[in-house]
């Protein structure tokens, strides 16, 4: 949560917006930020946290552990046309990796923005493959494994 | 468990109330539309990870 909070204006540069959601209250998230979140983070979280009342829209992200009666750790990255590029679901004791989040974000826009595709590990600046049979069998040729890294 | 939220599909579409920055309010995920949504699930607040 507050990891996220701490990359916030690096995803807000990329014009992509944050939204946390649990099936805790709005009352039970002001209560948090106000007594815990805002000492770790001046200011408190500064996107939206959604309540999920009974985990019915975790359910339609298939996210929701009807058990436990919480959401778990679920993430999508949604593109402006509302269409999920990238998902990722943890188990509730595993943190996410946000530097990764906001790579994926940068991937999803360089592919819609230019048609090309992100090979594995791929970073802005890095070469990125245009798609196409003349591309089939060469990729070879101008990537190798190690540039992933 | 209907699992509708796939990549290449459209998000679910959601109205629900928020805590944001001192105010609540209602959120809808289609009012974001035209930008990028990093919608993220956790277990629940007061929790460390």
């Amino acid at each position: 949560m507050t990891a996220v909070a701490v990359r916030y204006q690096d995803l807000q540069t990329l014009g992509a917006e944050i939204l946390a959601i649990s099936v805790d209250s709005p009352y039970t998230h002001k209560v948090w930020q106000e007594g815990e979140l805002a000492k770790m983070v001046p200011g408190g979280l500064p996107y939206p946290m959604l309540s999920d009342p009974g985990g019915r829209i975790g359910q339609l992200y298939g996210v929701y552990d009807e058990e436990a009666g919480v959401d778990i750790r679920g993430r999508f990255l949604i593109d402006p046309d509302g269409i999920i590029q990238a998902l990722e679901i943890l188990a509730p004791a595993i943190g996410r990796n946000v530097a990764e989040m906001i790579r994926q974000v940068k991937a999803c826009q360089h592919v819609r923005d230019t048609g090309e595709a992100t090979p594995a590990g791929w970073e802005p600046g890095k070469i990125a493959l245009k798609p196409g049979s003349e591309l089939s069998g060469k990729v070879c040729e101008i990537w190798s494994p190690e540039m992933a890294f | 468990m209907p699992m509708e939220a796939r990549v290449g599909k459209p998000a679910p579409e959601f109205e629900t109330s928020a805590y944001v920055k001192g105010e609540i309010k209602k959120i809808k995920l289609s009012a974001y539309k035209g930008q990028w949504v990093m919608l993220y699930f956790y277990p629940g607040d007061f929790t460390f990870v």
